[in-house]
C-alpha cells in the first residue's frame, strides 16, 4: 500500500521512467543505500548539519546546492554523468593536494566508497526525496538495523550494520562437538586443516614447565621442579601438564599473577595522581582482594558484582566494601584550584568508560559527545550508564580487617610515617604540603576501605585525606542531573535519561529488559546484575577472551578492551562462544578455564614451527595457533625472576605496599607537587621488606619505578588490555648497569658459591637457577674462562663499602620569590637501613662470578619464553 | 668442535655475527626498521623544534601583553561571576597593575616588559601570539594539556607525535629529548610520555644532575673494559641461542640494542660536554653566571642537540606560579631565561639553523588581572587564567616581527584570533610538514590524533 503511494510520488521525477520494476534505477538505489548515508556520516558535519557553519560555502543537503558548488569549486563539483571529472569524487580519492576530503585521514573513504560516489554521478546523480529513499532502503538495504535506546539523530537510528560487526551482541552460538575431542583443539585443528597447515609438535618439557610456571604464577620454576616435571612428562605428558598446572594454581602466587593481569585492566595505583599525588593509603586492600578472589577461584560473575556494587550487596561485609575500590582506581583529585562540578564529572566519565572497557569491552568514551561512529551505542546509552553512578559517592569506609589479610609490617611502617611527619614538620614552608601527604599515609594500617556509598552528591572544596561517609546519605547535597550532556560539556545538559546499560546488547541478544532503579534505588546493583546476567552476550566472552590472551599473548578477539566494530573480530568465533558458554556452565571458574586451556595441544605446542616458511606464508599474522607465540617476560616477571634466582625473594603474600630499592637518582629526584616539592622516595629498611614481588611495590602515579617503566609496565592512568613489548636501548642500559640487577647478580653468585661444588657444577647451577637447564659444554667452557679472568681482575680491586646517607640536601626554587633555597631532608628509612649484599662483603671470586650472573640475567633466553 | 666460544670476538664479529642482517639499528630500533614514519605529509617549514616550556604559568600581563587599564584600576575591587569558580577565586579580589614598565622593541615595535633586556633585541625574529586559550586552571592537567593535548594525561606528548611522524636524524640519540628542571613537573614523566605510541617515541630526559641518562654508565667498580667483555660474552651466548631460532627478528633486535646502548655511552657525554664551545658562546648564553647558568646550559644544549639531528627538544624553566610577589618572582625568572633565550635565537640564526628550527615559548596558562587578599595582605600576585595567555614562536615558517591576537582591555580573556591550544598543536605539526588529521594512531577503538578531535592551522601565525 505504501508501496503504491511512493510510486506515485516519484513518477514525476525526471530521472525515472519505464515500467514499475524498471523504475528503480541503479543510480537511485546507490544514492539511497550508499551515497546518502555516506554523506551523512562523512560530509554533512561540515557541509550541512549546521547550516550557519557550513565550510567553504558548500552545502551538501540538496542536489541543487551540490550542483552550485562552493568557494573552492563551482559546477565542476558535480557534473552528472561525469563521475571521473567531478571533484565531489576526485577529492575523496585524496589525489587533489590540499583538497583531500574528508580532511581527516582517519575518516578517509575506502576505494569502494569512492566508487559509489563516482558511479552515482555517472548514473546522473539522481536525488530521490526522503520518502522514496526510505522505501528504497526498506526494500533493498543490506545489513541490519539495531534497536537501541534512542539516538541523537534519526539517520543514526536508522543506520544499518554489517552483520559481521555485531558479533559480540549476538547470543552465544554453541556448537556440538564430537565425543572425546578437546574443544579447543577441535576448533583450532579444524581451521588449521582448512588452511592446509600442519601444527608444530609439542614443546620440549623444559619449555613447557617454564611456560606453565611463568604463565600461572609469574615466577620461574625451581630447578628441582624442572627435573621432576621432565621426569613426569616423559612418563605421561598429559598428566604431567595437568598435575603441574593444578599445583601451580593451588599456590598463592597464582592469584598474584592473575591479579596482576586484572590490575592492568583496572589501573591499580597507590596514589591519586595529578598535582598533589596524595597517597591512597587503603588501595592495597583492593589489590589483595583481587589476588584473593583469583586464589579462591571466586566465580567471575560474583567478582564482577562485588566490584561494581559490593556495598549495595552487603554494606556490612568488609570484603565487599573493599571490592568497590575498583570504581575509584582512576586518577582523581579535587584541590582548592579545581571546580568541583568538573572534577565530579571527570570521575563520572572515567567510571563509565572504565566499567565499559573492563567488563563489556566497550570504550564508552567514543559515545560521549555523539552517537558512536561505528557501533550501535547511542550517546543516550553512555549517559544512561553514567546515571547508574550519579548517586555513587566516595568514602573511605570502616571495614575491619579479615582473617586472610596481611598485617605484616604495620608497626614499622607507622613508625616510619610518624618520623617522616615529624621531620617534615620541622623542615619549613617549602615542604609544608608533605606534612599533610605523610599524615594521610598513616591510614594505611587502619581498617578502612577505599570504597563508595550510595547517596546524594555533596559539594566539596578541597579533598585531602580520608573522606568520611555522610551519616545520612540522602539528607544533604543534591542529585546530579541524569541527562545527556551536549557535546560532553558538563555545563550543557540536554535530554534527561534514566539509568540503563547497552541497549543494543539487550535487543540483539534478547536479554530481558528490566528497568534500572532511579532515585534512591540500588542503581549499581542493577547494572552489576545486568552485566553478570548469563544472557548478557558480552560478559563471558570478554573474560574468556582476556584469560585466553593471558595464556597465548593475544586474544581470540584481538582487542580485549574493544569488542565493537573497530576492534579486531575473533579469529575463532565459534571457539570463543564455546568457551564463553563452557565458562558459565562451569560456575564462571577461571581456574577450570585455565585447566582447559593448558591441557590443549594448542597451548602445549612448540614455538618453533618445523616449516617456518610455510607457516609465515599461510599465516603471516600467526592467527592459526600452528605454533605457540613466544613472549618476553613482563617487567614484573623479570624483576621477580632475578629475586627468585638470587634467593633473596620474600614470598609473603599481600599487605601494605612494599618499597623496594629503586634507582637512587630517581628516588632523590625532586618532583613538584602543589605548592612545593615532594619528599624523596625511601625504600624499606630491611631486605625482606624490599625484596617482595613487584606486584606489591608501591605504585605512585607521579613516581614510576624506572626499571618497571622501562620494561613496558603500563602507566596506571589508562586501562591496559595487553602489554606492549618494545625493545629499546635503555632496557639494555638498565639490565647491564642498574644497581638492582648488579645486587641480584652478586647475591646469586654468593648463593651459588655457598654450595659445595666444583666450578663446573657451580656454573651448571647458575644456568639452572636462571634458565632452568645446565650449561652446554661450549657455554660452560666460555663461562669458566670468563669467570677466571673476571676474578683475576676483581682481585686487583678492593671495593669500598657503599655509604648510605641518612639525609639529603635539597634545593628548590621558592614560588613566591623565584629565589633558591636549600634545606636538609632527613631519611628515617636509612637510619636503620640494612643493605643487600654488597661487593665489599664478598671475595674476588664471588665478584667474578657475579659478572657471569649479570650476563645470564641479560640473556635473551632469560627474558623470553619459548 | 668449531671455534672456542671464549675467544673474544672483535666488534665486527659481534655485529656481523648476528645473522639477522640488522647491522646498525637506530635508537628507536624496531619500528624504524619495520617500515618508517607516516610523515611528512607536505613540505615542511621547519625540521625540528625547540620547545621552551615555562612551567607554572607565566603572566602575559607582565611579559608581552601590557594593559594600561590595569594601572588605572589598580587595587579597585574586582568581581567575577559564573558558577565555574574554584575556591581559588574566593574572598575579596582586586585589580593588580603590572609592576613592570613596557617598551616597544625592534622594528616591529613589539610590546615587551623591561626585565627582558636581551630578548627585546631579537623581537624582530619573534611572532607573539595572544589568542590562545586552554581549559584547565590546575597545573598538572594544564601541563598535560599543553604537552599532550589531553588534560588527563596518558596520551603521547607533542614531541612523541612529532618523532613518530618524522623519525630522528641521529641513530645514536633519541629523537625526543627533554631537559627538565632538577625538580620534575607535576605529573612527572607523563609530560613527555609516549602514551599509546610505541615506547621508542617517549621523551628521554637528560637530567641536569647526576647521570644524564639513568644507568648510562656501569656502576662504581666496574670498568668499561670489563663491561665490554661482559657484553661480548653476552653476544656469544645469545648467538648460540639465536642459531636454533632462525627468523626471530625480535631476539636479534634485542641483541643489537645492547650494542646501541654501548655506543650511547660515548655519544651522550659527547653531546653534553661543552668543552668544545668557545668562551664567547658560553658567555653569550650566560653560562658561568649563577643567575643564567642553568637555563643557559639548557639552551646551548638544545642547539647542540638539534645540530646533531634530534627532532624535538623540550627545555623546562620555572616555576612561574607567582600567586604573590610577582615583581620579585617574575623579575627573577625573567632574568634567568632572558639572556639564554636571546642567545639561542641569535646563535641559531648565525649558524643558519633558525629558518629550519621552530622555537616555541609557552606556559600551561596565563594569569589573572586580579589577586585576592591572602594572609590578610595584598602581595601583588596573580592567579591562574585559562582564558588568556601569551606565547611566542620564532624560526621556521612563522611570521617574524608580528603580534597576533589580542586580549580584552584588562587581559582577562582572549578576544581576537582566539584559538584553543589544539590549534596551536595543529599549527606546530603543520609547520613540520605534518597534518594532524593524517598523523593518527589506532588505539582503544579510535584513530587518535594529537588534537584529539581535529583542529585548524592558525594561518595568522604563518609567514
Amino acid at each position: 500500500m505504501t508501496h503504491q503511494k511512493l510510486w506515485i510520488v516519484l513518477a514525476g521525477a525526471s530521472l525515472l521512467g519505464g515500467s514499475v520494476d524498471a523504475e528503480v534505477s541503479e543510480g537511485e538505489k546507490l544514492f539511497a543505500l550508499k551515497v546518502k548515508p555516506l554523506f551523512a556520516e562523512k560530509c554533512n558535519a561540515c557541509h550541512g548539519d549546521e547550516p550557519e557553519k557550513i565550510k567553504g560555502d558548500f552545502d551538501m543537503r540538496t542536489r541543487e546546492s551540490l550542483l552550485k558548488g562552493g568557494d573552492y569549486f563551482g559546477d565542476e563539483v558535480l557534473m552528472p554523468g561525469e563521475g571521473e571529472k567531478s571533484f565531489l569524487y576526485l577529492t575523496t580519492t585524496r589525489t587533489e593536494e590540499d583538497y583531500e576530503m574528508p580532511p581527516k585521514e582517519a575518516d578517509q573513504l575506502t576505494e569502494e566508497q569512492q566508487w559509489w560516489i563516482r558511479d552515482w554521478i555517472n548514473a546522473g546523480a539522481p536525488w530521490p526525496d526522503d520518502e522514496r529513499v526510505a522505501f528504497l532502503q526498506e526494500k533493498y538495504a543490506e545489513g541490519e538495523k539495531v534497536s537501541t535506546s534512542k539516538a541523537l539523530t534519526e539517520d543514526w537510528q536508522e543506520r544499518r550494520y554489517e552483520g559481521g560487526k555485531l558479533w559480540s551482541y549476538r547470543p552465544l552460538q554453541v556448537s556440538d562437538l564430537p565425543e572425546g575431542r578437546h574443544p579447543i583443539d577441535w576448533f583450532i585443528d579444524r581451521k588449521l586443516k582448512d588452511a592446509g597447515l600442519d601444527p608444530a609438535p609439542p614443546a620440549a618439557a623444559l619449555e613447557l614447565v617454564r611456560r606453565l610456571s611463568f604463565g600461572l604464577t609469574g615466577l620461574p620454576p625451581e630447578p628441582e621442579e624442572v627435573k621432576q616435571f621432565q621426569a613426569e612428562y616423559a612418563r605421561d605428558p598429559a598428566a604431567a601438564v595437568l598435575g603441574y598446572g593444578r599445583e601451580r594454581m593451588a599456590s598463592p602466587h597464582y592469584g598474584e599473577q592473575f591479579g596482576r593481569h586484572w590490575l592492568d585492566v583496572a589501573r591499580y595505583a597507590d596514589s591519586a595522581g595529578f598535582a598533589n599525588d596524595y597517597a591512597r593509603p587503603n588501595a592495597w586492600r583492593y589489590r589483595d582482594y583481587v589476588v584473593r578472589s583469583f586464589n579462591e577461584d571466586k566465580p567471575y560473575s560474583e567478582f564482577v558484582r562485588e566490584q561494581i556494587a559490593g556495598d549495595e550487596i552487603d554494606p556490612k561485609n568488609p570484603e565487599l566494601l573493599v571490592a568497590t575500590g575498583f570504581l575509584r582506581m582512576g586518577p582523581w583529585e579535587q584541590t582548592g584550584m579545581s571546580v568541583f562540578k568538573e572534577t565530579r564529572q571527570m570521575w563520572l566519565d572515567d567510571v563509565t568508560d572504565s566499567v565499559g572497557q573492563t567488563f563489556l569491552a566497550h570504550a564508552m568514551q567514543c559515545a560521549k559527545c555523539h552517537d558512536h561512529k561505528f557501533d550501535p551505542v547511542p550517546t543516550r546509552d553512555y549517559y544512561r550508564m553514567m546515571a547508574v553512578f550519579s548517586t555513587t559517592q566516595f568514602a573511605d569506609r570502616d571495614a575491619p580487617f579479615l582473617g586472610g589479610e596481611s598485617k605484616e609490617g604495620f608497626a614499622e611502617r607507622l613508625s616510619w610515617t610518624e618520623s617522616k611527619v615529624k621531620y617534615t614538620e620541622a623542615m619549613g614552608a617549602e615542604t609544608k604540603k608533605n606534612v599533610i601527604r605523610h599524615k594521610i599515609e598513616k591510614d594505611a594500617v587502619e581498617p578502612i576501605a577505599h570504597a563508595v556509598y550510595t547517596g546524594k552528591t555533596v559539594h566539596k572544596k578541597n579533598v585531602q585525606g580520608r573522606q568520611r561517609m555522610a551519616p545520612k546519605p540522602w539528607a544533604n547535597g543534591y542529585f546530579d542531573e541524569d541527562a545527556i550532556l551536549t557535546g560532553g560539556d558538563v555545563y550543557s545538559p540536554g535530554d534527561s535519561v534514566v539509568p540503563g546499560a547497552l541497549s543494543a546488547a539487550e535487543s540483539l541478544a534478547g536479554m530481558e529488559v528490566k528497568p534500572f532503579p532511579k532515585g534512591q534505588g540500588k542503581r549499581r546493583l542493577a547494572l552489576a546484575d545486568w552485566i553478570a546476567d548469563p544472557k548478557n552476550p558480552l560478559t563471558a566472552r570478554v573474560m574468556v577472551n582476556r584469560v585466553w590472551s593471558w595464556h597465548f599473548g593475544k586474544g581470540i578477539a584481538g582487542n580485549p578492551n574493544n569488542f565493537g566494530g573497530t576492534g579486531k573480530p575473533p579469529t575463532h568465533p565459534e571457539l570463543l562462544d564455546y568457551l564463553a558458554n563452557w565458562f558459565m556452565e562451569n560456575d564462571w571458574s577461571v581456574k577450570k578455564l585455565n585447566e582447559l586451556i593448558v591441557s590443549s595441544a594448542a597451548f602445549q605446542r612448540s614455538s618453533a614451527h618445523p616449516d617456518p616458511e610455510r607457516e609465515s606464508e599461510v599465516d603471516p599474522k600467526k592467527e592459526t595457533y600452528a605454533s605457540f607465540l613466544p613472549r618476553r617476560l613482563t617487567a614484573e616477571e623479570l624483576r621477580d625472576a632475578m629475586l627468585v634466582a638470587s634467593g633473596e625473594w620474600n614470598p609473603a603474600v599481600g599487605g601494605i605496599p612494599a618499597r623496594p630499592d629503586i634507582n637512587f637518582e630517581v628516588a632523590v629526584q625532586p618532583r613538584q607537587i602543589m605548592g612545593g616539592t615532594a619528599t624523596v622516595y625511601e625504600p624499606d629498611p630491611e631486605p625482606e621488606q624490599r625484596n617482595r614481588r613487584s606486584l606489591y611495590a608501591e605504585r605512585v602515579r607521579g613516581l614510576r619505578d624506572p626499571f618497571l617503566e622501562t620494561f613496558n609496565q603500563p602507566g596506571p592512568d589508562d586501562s591496559c588490555e595487553i602489554r606492549e613489548t618494545s625493545t629499546v636501548a635503555p632496557q639494555a642500559l638498565t639490565l647491564m648497569n642498574t644497581e638492582e640487577v648488579q645486587d641480584r647478580a652478586l647475591a646469586l653468585a654468593a648463593r651459588l658459591l655457598r654450595e659445595d661444588a666444583s666450578d663446573a657444577q657451580i656454573l651448571d647451577r647458575a644456568f639452572q637457577r636462571t634458565l632452568g637447564r645446565p650449561a652446554t659444554d661450549r657455554e660452560r667452557e666460555a663461562c669458566l674462562a670468563h669467570w677466571k679472568q673476571a676474578s683475576e681482575e676483581e682481585s686487583q680491586n678492593v671495593p669500598e663499602p657503599k655509604e648510605f646517607v641518612t639525609e639529603v640536601e635539597r634545593t628548590v626554587r621558592v614560588e613566591k620569590t623565584g629565589e633558591f633555597t636549600t634545606f636538609t631532608e632527613k631519611l628515617p628509612a636509612y637510619e636503620k637501613y640494612i643493605p643487600d649484599l654488597q661487593r665489599s662483603d664478598v671475595d674476588a671470586r664471588t665478584r667474578g662470578l657475579s659478572h657471569i650472573c649479570v650476563v645470564l640475567f641479560n640473556l635473551n633466553e632469560f627474558s623470553y619464553l619459548d | 668442535m668449531s671455534a672456542p666460544l671464549h675467544a673474544t670476538p672483535t666488534r665486527r664479529e659481534t655485529l656481523f655475527g648476528l645473522g639477522a642482517g640488522l647491522g646498525s639499528v637506530a635508537f628507536s630500533s624496531l619500528l624504524q626498521a619495520a617500515g618508517g614514519h607516516p610523515g611528512p605529509h607536505h613540505p615542511a617549514r621547519a625540521k625540528r623544534v625547540i620547545f621552551l616550556m615555562m612551567e607554572g604559568g607565566p603572566s602575559h600581563l607582565d611579559t608581552f601583553d601590557p594593559k594600561p587599564e590595569l594601572a588605572r584600576r589598580h587595587l579597585q575591587e574586582f568581581t567575577r561571576e559564573g558558577d565555574m569558580q574554584s575556591a581559588m577565586s574566593s574572598g575579596k579580589r582586586y585589580f593588580v597593575q603590572s609592576p613592570f614598565d613596557f617598551v616597544k622593541a625592534g622594528e616591529c615595535g613589539a610590546d615587551i616588559s623591561k626585565p627582558w633586556e636581551h630578548l627585546k633585541n631579537v623581537v624582530d625574529d619573534i611572532c607573539f601570539f595572544r589568542g590562545c586559550q586552554v581549559e584547565s586552571v590546575n597545573h598538572p592537567t594544564a601541563c598535560f594539556h599543553v604537552n599532550t593535548g589531553n588534560r588527563f594525561g596518558g596520551d603521547p606528548a607533542v614531541g612523541a607525535w612529532v618523532t613518530y611522524g618524522l623519525g630522528s636524524e641521529n641513530d645514536n640519540l633519541p629523537g625526543f629529548v627533554v631537559l627538565p628542571r632538577t625538580a620534575y613537573p607535576q605529573g612527572g614523566s607523563g609530560n613527555w610520555s609516549n602514551g599509546f605510541l610505541p615506547a621508542d617515541y617517549q621523551g628521554t630526559p637528560l637530567r641536569p644532575k647526576g647521570s644524564p641518562i639513568l644507568d648510562l654508565n656501569p656502576p662504581a667498580g666496574i670498568t668499561r673494559e670489563r663491561q665490554r667483555k661482559n657484553l661480548d660474552l653476552l653476544a656469544r651466548l645469545n648467538q648460540e641461542h639465536l642459531k636454533i631460532r632462525p627468523g626471530r627478528d625480535d631476539l636479534a633486535a634485542r641483541m643489537e640494542s645492547y650494542e646501541l646502548a654501548y655506543r650511547m655511552q660515548t655519544e651522550v657525554p659527547g653531546v653534553l660536554d661543552l668543552k668544545g664551545e668557545k668562551q664567547a658562546t658560553l658567555d653569550a648564553y650566560g653560562i658561568g653566571n649563577a643567575k643564567t647558568d642553568d637555563f643557559g646550559r639548557k639552551c646551548l644544549m638544545a642547539r647542540r642537540l638539534v645540530e646533531k639531528g634530534v627532532r624535538f627538544v623540550q627545555a623546562y624553566a620555572g616555576n612561574w606560579d607567582s600567586h604573590d610577589y610577582i615583581e620579585k618572582a617574575h623579575g627573577s625568572l625573567i632574568s634567568s631565561v632572558d639572556q639564554p633565550i636571546a642567545a639561542l635565537i641569535t646563535d641559531l640564526k648565525e649558524r643558519g639553523l633558525l629558518d629550519e628550527t621552530l622555537i616555541v615559548w609557552c606556559g600551561e596558562f596565563g594569569r589573572t588581572p586580579d589577586n585576592g587578599l591572602r594572609g590578610g595582605k595584598q602581595a601583588y600576585g596573580r592567579d591562574h587564567n585559562a582564558k588568556a595567555m601569551s606565547m611566542w614562536f620564532a624560526g621556521g615558517g612563522v611570521k617574524a616581527g608580528h603580534t597576533v591576537g589580542a586580549t580584552d582591555e584588562i587581559g582577562a580573556e582572549a578576544v581576537d584570533c582566539v584559538h584553543h591550544i589544539r590549534d596551536v598543536h595543529v599549527t606546530l605539526l603543520h609547520l613540520l610538514g605534518l597534518d594532524d588529521n593524517r598523523l593518527t594512531f589506532y588505539h582503544a577503538g579510535r584513530h587518535k590524533q594529537l588534537s584529539q578531535f581535529g583542529g585548524q592551522v592558525i594561518q595568522e601565525l604563518l609567514a
